[in-house]
């Protein structure tokens, strides 16, 4: 049986510890993934991960369900990845790089993926995670909400405690400087040169670029 | 809220289209104004294109698998959360490293007042070896202590041989040997036999294959024989012939 969050957080909040460890299990890789791409160490993501479904557990009582569930949670995880940036200000600590493995690179692999395109793809991430990295707390977790959880302006809004319009900027800006450094370190755009080269007025249309 | 008309540059309205967040007339006012602002069009692209980048950022395999432990509900995640992981702040760092630095000082210090007054017993035991062998190297050898060497060693190897002479082996072990020593036995005559077989063969082989060779010679050289006799025949022939010519010329 496939119960929904709603129900599922109900039954958490009735004592059924099985029913929170089932949204455990629904809601962790996407945590997670925020998490990492907000702070950007592996192992500090995980502990975000796990303090949220912690504090989510501790405060479930006093959830009303007047947001998502989904939106609760990422709430959460959001200020504790805002809580551990803070931390890192105020006292910086050089963190070794997380290089990558031989081995894991080949787990990785897909079948039909050469080690030529794994070993690209794997840098192209990389670069794109450098990217990512300058630009400010704002902006970049305004994209992360949007690219990687697909969240709307309003939502993402609401997350921020922001204005809608104040969203949208964040987004322009930060895909701006994310353009011009994902150019500066030598990954090509080839659509933009492509699709700009073969415009034919009027064939312009959001899924043009839309993913 | 967007209006429904489109001014250029503006970029709120840009990513809204850009993500589809937008109304269906907003839509059209901005797809009208992209067919004849190519600034606009290429802005456009330029960002939908980095938003196909970003799809190659995928954060790494974890292993995660939390679970809430209903027994003890003051802790209840599994994994514990890691306090030593928790980034140190940089003064508490430097007194670490200045209290690591002290104690080691200490140490040290500690450990040159007991040494001891003979002065062989320094701090580690690499110098311990070297002062060691420098004190032995620098000494004076006499005779009398070679000779006293040489008597210690005689009296350890003669200590050690009537040990090894002394010591009685068990029946069980006597058995063993014996057992041994059968084995050795059958195994050297197993070998030897072996060893007369495989020299009979090759005798033999050797044999024939000599009687094979006799053969092809004495047939090599009847047939040398045969050829020879033919040209003797020959010339002799040819030497009658030359005779008769010559006589009937006188």
């Amino acid at each position: 049986m496939n119960l929904t969050d709603d129900e599922l957080v109900a039954r958490s909040i009735g004592g059924d510890a099985e029913s929170f460890n089932e949204l455990i299990m629904r809601w962790e890789r996407p945590i997670y993934a925020l998490a990492y791409r907000v702070i950007g160490r592996e192992e500090d993501a995980r502990d975000v991960c796990q303090d949220t479904f912690l504090r989510a557990f501790r405060a479930l009582p006093g959830f009303k369900g007047e947001a998502k569930f989904s939106s609760w949670l990422y709430r959460i995880a959001l200020n504790l990845c805002r809580d551990w940036i803070r931390r890192q200000r105020r006292a910086p600590v050089v963190q070794m790089p997380e290089g990558i493995e031989p081995t894991e690179l080949a787990a990785e692999r897909g079948p039909v993926e050469s080690i030529e395109e794994l070993v690209g793809r794997r840098q192209l991430s990389a670069v794109v995670e450098e990217a990512m990295s300058v630009l400010p707390e704002e902006q970049r977790t305004a994209i992360i909400l949007k690219e990687y959880h697909g969240m709307t302006f309003q939502e993402i809004a609401d997350m921020q405690g922001c204005p809608l319009s104040t969203v949208k900027t964040r987004l322009y800006q930060g895909l701006t400087v994310l353009r011009r450094h994902l150019e500066k370190n030598g990954v090509a755009l080839n659509k933009v040169e492509e699709v700009a080269s073969s415009k034919v007025a009027g064939h312009i249309t959001p899924r043009l670029v839309k993913r | 809220m967007m209006s429904e008309t489109y001014t250029c540059g503006d970029h709120g309205a840009l990513v809204s289209y850009l993500y589809d967040e937008c109304t269906p007339g907003e839509r059209r006012a901005i797809a009208a104004h992209l067919v004849i602002c190519g600034a606009c069009t290429g802005e456009l692209i330029a960002l939908g294109a980095t938003r196909e980048q970003l799809a190659s950022w995928m954060p790494p395999d974890a292993q995660l698998g939390f679970r809430i432990s209903p027994e003890n509900s003051k802790s209840n995640v599994l994994r514990p959360a890691r306090w030593w992981r928790q980034p140190m702040p940089a003064w508490a760092q430097a007194a670490a490293a200045i209290v690591i630095f002290a104690t080691g000082t200490m140490l040290g210090a500690l450990r040159g007042v007991m040494q001891p007054a003979d002065g062989q017993g320094p701090a580690t035991g690499r110098s311990n070896t070297t002062a060691a062998a420098t004190t032995s190297s620098a000494a004076p050898i006499t005779r009398a202590d070679l000779v006293a060497l040489e008597q210690r060693l005689r009296s350890e190897v003669s200590q050690t041989r009537a040990t090894s002479q002394n010591v009685s082996a068990s029946p069980a072990d006597v058995r063993i040997l014996e057992r041994v020593r059968v084995m050795i036995d059958e195994s050297e005559q197993r070998q030897r036999r072996e060893l007369a077989l495989r020299s009979a063969e090759l005798v033999r082989d050797f044999d024939a294959q000599r009687n094979v060779d006799l053969a092809r010679i004495e047939r090599t050289l009847g047939q040398m024989d045969g050829t020879t006799g033919v040209e003797v025949a020959q010339q002799r022939q040819m030497l009658n012939y030359l005779m008769r010519v010559s006589q009937r010329g006188q």
